[in-house]
């Protein structure tokens, strides 16, 4: 078997399938991307080089840093609002035991379950000024006036809401199975040195759960920068640019305005920002990792 | 030895698979198949139904030949379409008479030329062919001639006695009696951006009395100070603020828009000529589509244009595509569509609105009184606009208008941003 394994021939024919991957379904694409973000390329036709012109429009494209800012407020909405609520949800889900964990560990869950197109027509209707959910309920409360959800002052905050609870599932899960990893002993211990729930949660569950809050946010940050398809799906970036986002932007100016060398150029720039989000907290999260060592 | 025999089977099964593929080969030189791409995809009602008793009327008439089609709704339409012009055209294509759709797709040359005198006895209204076409040679047909107008809800009017507004001033006065009777006066599709553009064009004629010039104008030099233009604009920014439209109207669709008019929640809605099929479309409550009725955008005081110089324009059609492998068959089948007593009299009998064909000789005295109207319009017309402002520069200028306007009407921005913002785009 080891014999096996030094092989050079079996070692190639091992990684050359995921290389193989890599290069056609990630590498080219990206080489491409990053060629014609330097044409003026409509997407059909022949493609001429412009050099950084699509780059130097990109620096004063409004429209473009305003999506790129609607997209951090997403990250910090998920991350201050999304996850704790998720880790909370998940350690009292932990602490219910019996048929109930099973039913709301479930009904947390459906959203994600649901299509994406489904969740957008849904919110549209719970948002409508004139039929909508939210507005009959404020009226059962008294409220005589109608609230338009999307009006361009708020609207962001409408889609955020939208998206931040579409996600709480899953954060929600990865963080319910972080719990149950948790050794049981600790809590025991724990509670023979008479810790209350409080202290249990603060000074047990989130410390053991170092590693999944890490993984958890990292994959929050790159999907609020990712987002598309629910914004598409529900403003399509509108009114005006009000609720933009730079996934979302990218894809209308390649394919609905016909600048596939501007898109390129975005989704270059998009890449950039992705890698540098991730090794930021990357470095982060391995600091903060070495000072526990260290403290130890 | 038994290499051999290895060798024989082998050999067998290569013959057994030549002989395979040549015959196979061989009957699918018989068998044709057109791959139809369409921006229809509900095939039950309206257009969608017409262009699909078509096809089946033509698989029924040659046998050898199957039709598979494609559908998906415009914006869908639109990006495919893009990706298939890069990879592969399907045979016979939806597409648009408008620069802001075929410029781009006739530089990339995706399309085949047709021959415009095969069309002499097709009975095409007379320009309608223009929009698709290139340094003279033809690259498409028309299917529609679009009108821009307003339905009402004549039961609605008469029950709470308001009449249909003969100026624009008489209409906003309208929509603030049609608000404090607690219902919404115009169901606007604001949220796909073109309605509104379309809105913005209207008004133009019947500021300017014509549009072509001063839109070409505008798009060619990137200038949109016109004084037309500008008043156009402040109108449309005094409509939004006076309640005209709906709440909410920059972000609702389509079918929204449609269903509070259909639901009997609007009193009014802003759309093209071809959903004067509502007044046949069983869904809708009988007391709803059998007073569903029209007029044009009033007109404006101390404007050009007067009540029937009206925003109309031939906007969709068919094309073939350069690249398909059955070109020849594919011509015979859009000639097939385009002979008048399909497209057109189907279209006429559905109460999909007026063809770009001659459709006089099919009116049987049994239409709508919906589609009678807008015969009428369209006859009376002493002037029509031509295309509207999003589709007459290229596609970076339409996506631009139709995201800005929203933001103008909304408020968010200026009169004068707005009009700098799509000037930028044409540059």
């Amino acid at each position: 078997m080891k014999k096996l394994y030094s092989n050079k021939l079996v070692i190639t024919s091992l990684i050359l399938p995921g290389i193989l991957v890599f290069i056609f379904a990630i590498l080219a694409p990206i080489c491409l991307s990053v060629y014609y973000g330097f044409t003026d390329y409509s997407g059909m036709g022949k493609a001429e080089w412009i050099g950084m012109e699509n780059y130097q429009k990109l620096m004063h494209d409004s429209t473009f840093w305003k999506s790129l800012w609607h997209s951090l407020l997403l990250a910090v909405g998920f991350i201050c609002i999304q996850h704790p609520l998720a880790m909370i949800v998940a350690a009292i889900l932990d602490k219910l035991q019996g048929k109930a964990e099973g039913f709301f560990r479930c009904v947390y869950f459906i959203p994600n379950v649901i299509s994406v197109a489904v969740i957008a027509y849904l919110w549209k209707f719970i948002y409508n000024p004139d039929f909508g959910l939210l507005n009959n309920i404020l009226k059962a409360f008294g409220y005589t006036g109608k609230i338009n959800w999307f009006d361009s002052k708020i609207a962001i905050w409408s889609v955020l809401v939208v998206l931040i609870w579409h996600g709480f599932g899953w954060g929600m899960l990865i963080y319910y199975t972080g719990i149950k990893n948790i050794d049981p002993v600790l809590y025991e211990a724990a509670a023979i040195d008479g810790a209350n729930q409080r202290q249990t949660f603060l000074k047990i569950t989130l410390p053991q759960m170092k590693s999944v809050i890490q993984v958890n946010v990292t994959m929050a940050i790159i999907s609020a920068l990712k987002q598309m398809e629910t914004v598409y799906l529900l403003t399509n970036g509108g009114p005006g640019d009000s609720t933009q986002f730079t996934a979302n932007y990218l894809y209308q100016q390649a394919f609905k305005a016909f600048k596939y060398g501007y898109g390129n150029a975005i989704s270059v720039v998009f890449i950039i920002i992705c890698i540098l989000v991730t090794v930021v907290l990357n470095t982060i999260f391995a600091e903060r990792a070495e000072k526990g060592k260290a403290v130890r | 030895m038994r290499k051999k025999v290895l060798t024989t089977m082998l050999s067998m099964t290569l013959a057994i698979g030549a002989i395979a593929g040549c015959t196979l080969a061989a009957s699918a030189e018989e068998e044709v198949t057109l791959k139809v791409f369409s921006n229809l995809p509900d095939r039950k009602n309206g257009q969608g139904l017409v262009e699909q008793m078509i096809i089946d009327e033509y698989m029924e008439a040659n046998p050898n030949v199957t039709i598979e089609v494609e559908a998906l709704d415009e914006e869908a339409y639109k990006t495919k379409f893009k990706a298939y012009a890069m990879d592969g055209m399907p045979d016979v294509v939806s597409i648009w008479g408008q620069p802001a759709f075929l410029d781009e797709v006739l530089d990339a040359g995706v399309l085949a030329e047709l021959n415009e005198e095969d069309y002499a006895d097709y009975k095409f209204i007379e320009g309608s062919l223009e929009g698709f076409k290139k340094d003279g040679n033809l690259y498409g047909l028309p299917r529609n001639t679009d009108v821009a107008v307003i339905y009402y809800n004549q039961k609605m009017f008469e029950d709470n006695g308001w009449s249909v507004p003969e100026t624009y001033d008489d209409l906003l006065a309208l929509a603030g009696t049609i608000r404090e009777a607690g219902m919404i006066p115009m169901a606007m599709d604001g949220g796909d951006g073109w309605p509104m553009a379309v809105y913005l064009s209207d008004l133009v004629e019947k500021i300017n009395g014509s549009t072509n010039e001063i839109f070409a104008d505008a798009i060619a030099n990137a200038d949109f100070t016109a004084d037309a233009l500008k008043e156009a604009c402040e109108l449309m920014v005094e409509s939004a603020e006076a309640g005209l439209f709906q709440d909410g109207y920059d972000s609702q669709d389509y079918g929204t828009a449609m269903n509070l008019f259909t639901n009997g929640q609007a009193a009014m809605f802003y759309m093209g000529s071809w959903e004067a099929s509502m007044a046949l479309n069983e869904d809708i409550p009988e007391e709803i589509r059998t007073n569903i009725r029209v007029f044009t955008m009033p007109v404006v005081e101390n404007g050009a244009g007067s009540a029937n110089d009206i925003a109309a324009w031939n906007g969709g059609g068919y094309a073939v595509s350069a690249s398909s492998e059955v070109k020849e068959e594919a011509i015979k089948f859009l000639n097939y569509m385009y002979q008048p007593d399909k497209l057109s009299k189907y279209g006429w009998e559905n109460g999909v609105g007026m063809s770009a064909q001659d459709q006089s000789e099919y009116m049987t005295g049994d239409e709508t009184e919906l589609q009678k109207q807008i015969v009428e319009i369209v006859n009376n017309a002493t002037s029509v606009s031509g295309t509207p402002i999003n589709d007459c520069g290229p596609s970076a200028f339409k996506a631009s208008i139709e995201s800005a306007i929203q933001s103008m009407t909304n408020g968010t921005s200026t009169v004068d941003e707005f009009l700098s913002v799509i000037a930028e785009a044409c540059k």
